[in-house]
């Protein structure tokens, strides 16, 4: 590879993209972007609320609770006549006999949306009162309190050590690297005592009443620090995480879109071919061709966080996630067969990074599981939380290998015999699987090289299955990891014995299974990464991943878990050499020889 | 018209031969799945009087208007109130995981009670706690403001007692209907110009021309798959849905409503792909096109989402009809339109 080249055909690329446009093309995109340039001002503000009016109210014009229900736009309100609710006209009704609601789901909501916005109007009735001790008569100072469970044999300290064991001030500083920081607007600004580490709870942050709790004659909680009305206290919920993951990755899709187009125009009518003949190397080519759109990637990453107020922390997290969905496509592109195929592809992987990068966000300020998204560094970074080395490398270094190993794989196969033949999708995905196995010692290699995929899929895993009663959890994921690990042991070895890659014999097969189980526990320390948030904490974390630790220690347990992957790599590796069915089979023994080695480590010294 | 169908039919055996529908299908009923299971988890996580009440948090109170908060606070079935006689020893239960929280009352000399809560952090519970201890402080407030009524120019007016209603319960309604009805229906959009493009772009569109077909004839032909396999997939997700517990109130009003959506996006992809002979144009300007739609209707007196939002639950208006009509409407028209245009302009 050299960069001049590379270079070259970056901007063959990008110049292609802009001088290649038509005239009618040009005038398309230019009124659509300068209709979206005028809409945007306009949807900002008249921005509709998109439950406006979804539940009613039968409330008569004159009543007094008619203004809170006029001023809550998920309310609305009808004309109150006789049974409202009953005719189901509406979902609450309010008139001389109290207040009347349908006897579902949506009118126990719709009571709900009506309290708070009755509560809502008082306080601001309240909010113009002379006597404003009275017309607010509570104040509350909230505060966040750590109370984790000390492990057995005195690891509490090491265990929390970052989280800080004592001394620090408010809650918002004391984040650490689990999820501790607290985002509430009423946090104290007490002092603070130390916390006690000797009881069988440990206490890392405690808040000192506060002498100042109550400044006279104001309505508390209007500056945003020091206490506040019971209205003002929110319970986490970012929801914003939501608002972040549509307005850092609804661009990528673009970005992803015409990337993907521009690789599967190549193949097309062999267009490719001649720049595969050039003096470029297939690496300046896969390289060059995807730099623009990786650099425009940048580009719209840096103007959202500029937009939303993030810093160069979050939009350095956020560049792996961009290669990744890059990466993806590229494959995509390389083993669909039409547009048509590519864009579902397109759709699955935007689809399936979204959730990965958003659902876990959604616990940022509740659980420490949410350090796998890169949407949570951003979060944090917004919020202005300290970094944390260790959050920041679990969210970003797993993608970032990922899209290193998607690359790799599509090197492999941007070849002309790949390029322009129309194969089914498993079919091209073996080839590509196969392609880079040229001796054991590759194979190795790459089964390590899969750990990121297997580290993001159990990561997903346990993030989905967290809600889920323990009891039923831990078996599932104990499941999945086996099928998962076996999987990313055992795929390419059937990839490449099923494409001719090795000597078909026994002995060929002993030596790749061999040296995919050593691959596989060497790339598996890689998830020592997860003991740097703390995520064994988590009781189905621990199940996942609480094996990781045991090889600190005791020669017996290092090899164990070594003797486990080879063993169950090597079974794999023999039935692929046979053929599909054997293969099956083979990895049906593996996936339960793995399981009830799990099994056994959870429930013996779990 | 036998001849469009016989388009319609290859159009739809190349999707199926193309096995990787099945699979975006499946992903997307797996994401639908897992967001409907969030959602649910995260309900009862947020509001967990609406989803049964399991857990009932126990909260530690101390301070001089100890005994008067109490009361309010154990008012609640999911509530639990232990007293203590002093803000430490509290404190030391709260360390030592006897009580979920601790609420330190203290009242000041002007009427106002000073309350500090300590809740733990980290941890699920902690949603729970807080959302418990707002509802009993909000309950707390409401009393002590009749109590100090005589010093109000003002009287609040009184909140309804509670029936244990699901806050979140409109999130499935007012976020993921539309998304799930709007999203299938972007995507035939887009596989109908991927389609087009495709035939320009590998020269069979000149072989498709060369058959007894006219140009709206394609268009229809085309447009037939597309259009029908939006609403099939919305049906599956309401089908999902209802599983779920969210039932939707006019699944077929709410259908009629993605086919209208459908069939502007397909021909909206078509004619972009008539007109502009590269794919990766053809897809960014359908791309941004269909944004600008989606945009420009938001701003209509009742926006497409939330047009869908309100069939969805049962409170649709006049105005929400009057949207669907007009949908359809538009749905039909753009279709018309778009057909003969296309027409003229390749005739030309």
């Amino acid at each position: 590879m050299t960069p001049r080249r590379t270079l070259r055909v970056a901007r063959w690329e990008a110049t292609r993209g802009v001088s290649g446009v038509d005239r009618r093309t040009a005038v398309l995109l230019a009124v659509a972007l300068l209709v979206l340039a005028a809409l945007a001002p306009l949807l900002v503000a008249f921005a509709p609320t998109p439950g406006a009016g979804v539940y009613r109210v039968a409330v008569a014009d004159g009543d007094p609770y008619r203004a809170p229900v006029d001023a809550t736009p998920q309310l609305r309100a009808v004309d109150p006549g006789a049974n409202a609710v009953a005719s189901g006209r509406a979902d609450v009704a309010i008139g001389a006999g109290g207040v009347r609601i349908a006897d579902t789901e949506k009118g126990r909501a719709a009571l709900a949306t009506f309290r708070d916005a009755v509560t809502a109007y008082n306080d601001r009735l309240m909010a113009s009162e002379g006597d404003q001790a009275a017309a607010f008569p509570v104040v509350v100072n909230l505060t966040y309190v750590e109370r984790s469970a000390v492990r057995v044999g005195g690891t509490a300290g090491s265990g929390d050590g970052s989280s800080g064991a004592s001394g620090t001030t408010t809650g918002a500083t004391s984040a650490g690297t689990t999820s501790a920081g607290t985002t509430s607007a009423t946090t104290t600004s007490g002092t603070t005592t130390s916390a006690t580490t000797t009881s069988a709870t440990s206490e890392t942050a405690t808040s000192a009443t506060s002498e100042t709790a109550a400044p006279d004659g104001e309505r508390p909680g209007s500056g945003g620090d020091g206490p506040a009305t019971p209205s003002d206290i929110t319970p986490p919920f970012p929801l914003r995480s939501l608002l972040y993951a549509f307005v850092f990755l609804l661009p990528l899709n673009v970005v992803i879109q015409a990337y993907g187009s521009s690789v599967i125009d190549e193949r097309i009518d062999r267009r490719g071919e001649p720049l595969l003949v050039s003096p470029a190397s297939r690496g300046d080519i896969v390289v060059g061709k995807a730099l623009p759109y990786f650099l425009g990637a940048v580009a719209v990453t840096a103007v959202v966080a500029a937009a939303v107020g993030a810093g160069v922390r979050s939009v350095v997290a956020l560049l792996p996630l961009a290669g990744l969905f890059l990466g993806v496509t590229f494959l995509g592109a390389l083993f669909a067969r039409s547009y048509k195929e590519l864009t579902f592809v397109t759709v699955t992987v935007s689809v399936g990074l979204m959730a990965y990068a958003f659902v876990p966000a959604v616990f940022t300020e509740v659980h420490p599981i949410a350090a796998i998204s890169p949407l949570s560094v951003v979060v944090r970074d917004i919020r202005g939380d300290p970094f944390s080395l260790g959050a920041f490398l679990l969210a970003t270094a797993p993608v970032a290998l990922a899209a290193a190993v998607c690359y790799g794989l599509g090197l492999g196969v941007y070849r002309e015999e790949d390029l322009f033949t129309q194969k089914r999708l498993p079919a091209k995905a073996l080839d590509a699987l196969a392609a880079p196995l040229s001796s054991a010692w590759r194979v190795g290699l790459w089964t390590a090289a899969f750990v990121p995929f297997v580290l993001i899929a159990e990561l997903f895993a346990v993030a989905a299955l967290f809600v889920v009663p323990e009891a039923f959890a831990i078996p599932v994921v104990l499941a999945l990891v086996a099928l998962v690990e076996e999987a990313a042991k055992s795929l390419h070895v059937y990839a490449g014995f099923a494409n001719a890659r090795f000597p078909d014999t026994d002995r060929v097969a002993l030596a790749v299974g061999v040296a995919a189980g050593v691959g596989f526990f060497v790339g598996e320390k890689l998830l020592l990464l997860t003991r740097l948030v703390d995520l064994p904490n988590v009781a189905v974390g621990g199940a996942a991943f609480g094996g990781v630790e045991l090889g600190v220690g005791s020669l017996a347990l290092l090899v164990a878990p070594l003797a486990l992957h080879v063993a169950a790599a090597t079974t794999s590796a023999l039935g692929a050499r046979r053929g599909r069915r054997w293969y099956a089979l083979a990895f049906c023994c593996a996936v339960g020889l793995h399981l009830a080695y799990d099994y056994a480590v959870v429930s013996v010294l779990g | 018209m036998d001849s469009r169908l016989t388009l319609a039919a290859r159009e739809f055996a190349s999707l199926r031969r193309e096995k990787t529908i099945v699979l975006a299908i499946a992903i997307q009923l797996f994401v639908a799945a897992f967001s409907s299971l969030l959602v649910v988890g995260l309900v009862s996580l947020y509001a967990p009087g609406a989803a049964g009440g399991g857990l009932v948090v126990t909260v530690g109170v101390a301070g001089d208007a100890g005994g008067d908060i109490a009361p309010t606070v154990g008012a609640s079935d999911a509530r639990h109130v232990r007293e203590y006689g002093s803000a430490a020893d509290a404190r030391a239960a709260f360390r030592d995981g006897e009580v979920d929280a601790v609420l330190v009352a203290d009242r000041l000399s002007n009427g106002r009670t000073s309350v500090t809560a300590l809740v733990p952090d980290g941890s699920f519970t902690t949603t729970v706690v807080v959302t418990q201890l707002k509802d009993a402080l909000t309950a707390y407030e409401r009393e002590r403001r009749a109590d100090l009524s005589y010093r109000l120019d003002r009287q609040p007016l009184d909140v309804p007692p509670e029936r244990h209603g699901n806050p979140y319960f409109g999130f499935a309604y007012t976020v993921l209907v539309p998304a799930l009805c709007f999203l299938p229906a972007f995507i035939s959009g887009s596989i109908a110009a991927d389609s087009v493009a495709e035939e320009r772009e590998r020269g069979t569109f000149d072989l498709l021309r060369s058959a007894p077909l006219s140009i709206p004839d394609i268009v229809d032909g085309k447009a037939l798959t597309f259009v029908a396999i939006a609403p099939v997939q919305v049906a599956a997700w309401f089908a999902l849905l209802s599983l779920n517990g969210t039932p939707i109130a006019h699944p077929v009003a709410a259908l009629g409503f993605v086919v209208a959506t459908t069939a502007v996006l397909v021909v909206g992809g078509v004619a972009v792909a008539l007109a502009v002979p590269k794919h990766r144009e053809a897809q960014l300007v359908y791309s941004f096109g269909a944004i600008g739609v989606f945009g420009a209707a938001t701003l209509l007196p009742e926006s497409p989402q939330n047009a869908v939002a309100k069939l969805a639950i049962g409170s649709a208006t006049p105005t929400t009809w009057l949207t669907l009509a007009g949908a359809l409407a538009v749905g039909v028209l753009g279709y018309v339109a778009v057909r003969e245009a296309a027409a003229r302009a390749w005739d030309s």
